[in-house]
């Protein structure tokens, strides 16, 4: 190993400050904040590879969303911050390459028959 | 990604529980013991996470804190995920409480009969918050234990919140512990909802309230 790798192996955490990846951008730019369990999924049509305006991040997101996907899940498998996958995935939900399959409105608690749904689920483990 | 149901390309209903508790109650242990484990992190704005708490001396520049937590997912059948996430212990994170418990089931406070004290935060957190919760008390090898009652008062529980015995490491004690649960918000939802009913019909009522404007939040949704 080159001396000058010897403090950057993935230990070291990335070389690049996190919100670099979002160009300084902190805040989405639109829409609500996706919660870590609404479920994403990429538009069918949409391949993604050859548009040259996508980042890598962009490209990986759209990659591992063809299937249904989470926000917590889709941020742990990226190893990016939360913040900054939020920031990525509000760029492609506006330009339609993800759409959010799923989200639960602002502060409503699942229904009684998804409840009992859960807990047949949990007895069945 | 591997278990994920979603690798059939069908959509899940995903559901989340928050595991709750003081530093070293278990509830890592809790979510690995019926999870898979999977880390997550978060860059916040020191601004937002910890005003007056962090000492920058020296690292005036910084302006962003790592949040490290871990979640478990637990697929059930076929479209039904469950996630698993313990909150952060410092107190100086609970701005990301709030984010975890947004649509959130509802919460296990996991109790070390040791050090009780170190549950109360939680546990006035979800009383504050609405958030229906269960009292875990985690058998500590060597740990004194204690009849459920006493931890109830010793923690001045509504007697409606079940605090229940068990150990973090056993997968059907956590299976147990989670079922207590979902019974419990099960069980608190169907008197709320007669409680509604209840307050509709009481001849006690003042004059009927305006019709309220159409949330387009709600109708969309």
């Amino acid at each position: 190993m080159p001396a000058a790798d010897k403090w950057v192996d993935k230990n070291a955490g990335p070389v690049v400050r996190p919100y670099a990846l979002t160009g300084g951008r902190t805040q989405p730019v639109s829409g609500p904040i996706l919660d870590l369990i609404a479920v994403l999924v990429a538009s069918t049509l949409d391949q993604g590879f050859d548009d040259v305006a996508l980042s890598p991040e962009h490209r990986r997101i759209i990659g591992l969303c063809r299937a249904p996907v989470t926000v917590a899940d889709l941020a742990s498998t990226l190893t990016l911050p939360l913040g900054v996958v939020r920031v990525l995935l509000a760029d492609l939900i506006g330009e339609g390459r993800i759409t959010v399959l799923a989200q639960r409105p602002a502060g409503e608690q699942p229904s009684a028959a998804m409840l009992k749904e859960v807990l047949h689920g949990l007895r069945a483990l | 990604m591997g278990s994920a149901p979603s690798d059939s390309g069908v959509p899940f209903a995903a559901f989340k529980i928050l595991v709750a508790g003081g530093f070293g109650a278990g509830k890592t242990t809790l979510v690995g013991a019926i999870s898979e484990v999977r880390p997550l992190h978060t860059e916040e704005s020191l601004t937002r996470a910890s005003v007056g708490t962090d000492d920058l001396t020296g690292v005036g520049n910084k302006t962003t804190t790592t949040v490290a937590m871990d979640f478990g997912r637990l697929t059930m059948g076929t479209h039904l995920v469950l996630y698993l996430f313990g909150t952060p212990g410092q107190e100086r994170f609970w701005f990301m409480w709030d984010e975890l418990s947004y649509g959130a089931l509802g919460a296990v406070v996991l109790a070390d009969t040791r050090r009780l004290v170190d549950c109360f935060p939680s546990v006035d957190y979800f009383e504050k918050r609405g958030l229906p919760f269960i009292v875990a008390i985690n058998c500590f090898d060597g740990a004194p234990t204690y009849d459920p009652e006493d931890v109830r008062i010793a923690l001045d529980l509504d007697p409606r919140v079940p605090a229940v015995l068990c150990d973090a490491r056993q997968r059907d004690s956590v299976k147990q512990i989670l079922i207590t649960l979902v019974e419990h918000v099960l069980a608190s939802r169907i008197k709320d909802q007669a409680e509604t009913e209840n307050e509709a019909e009481s001849p006690f009522q003042a004059a009927p309230l305006p019709e309220p404007a159409p949330d387009p939040a709600v109708s969309q949704a």
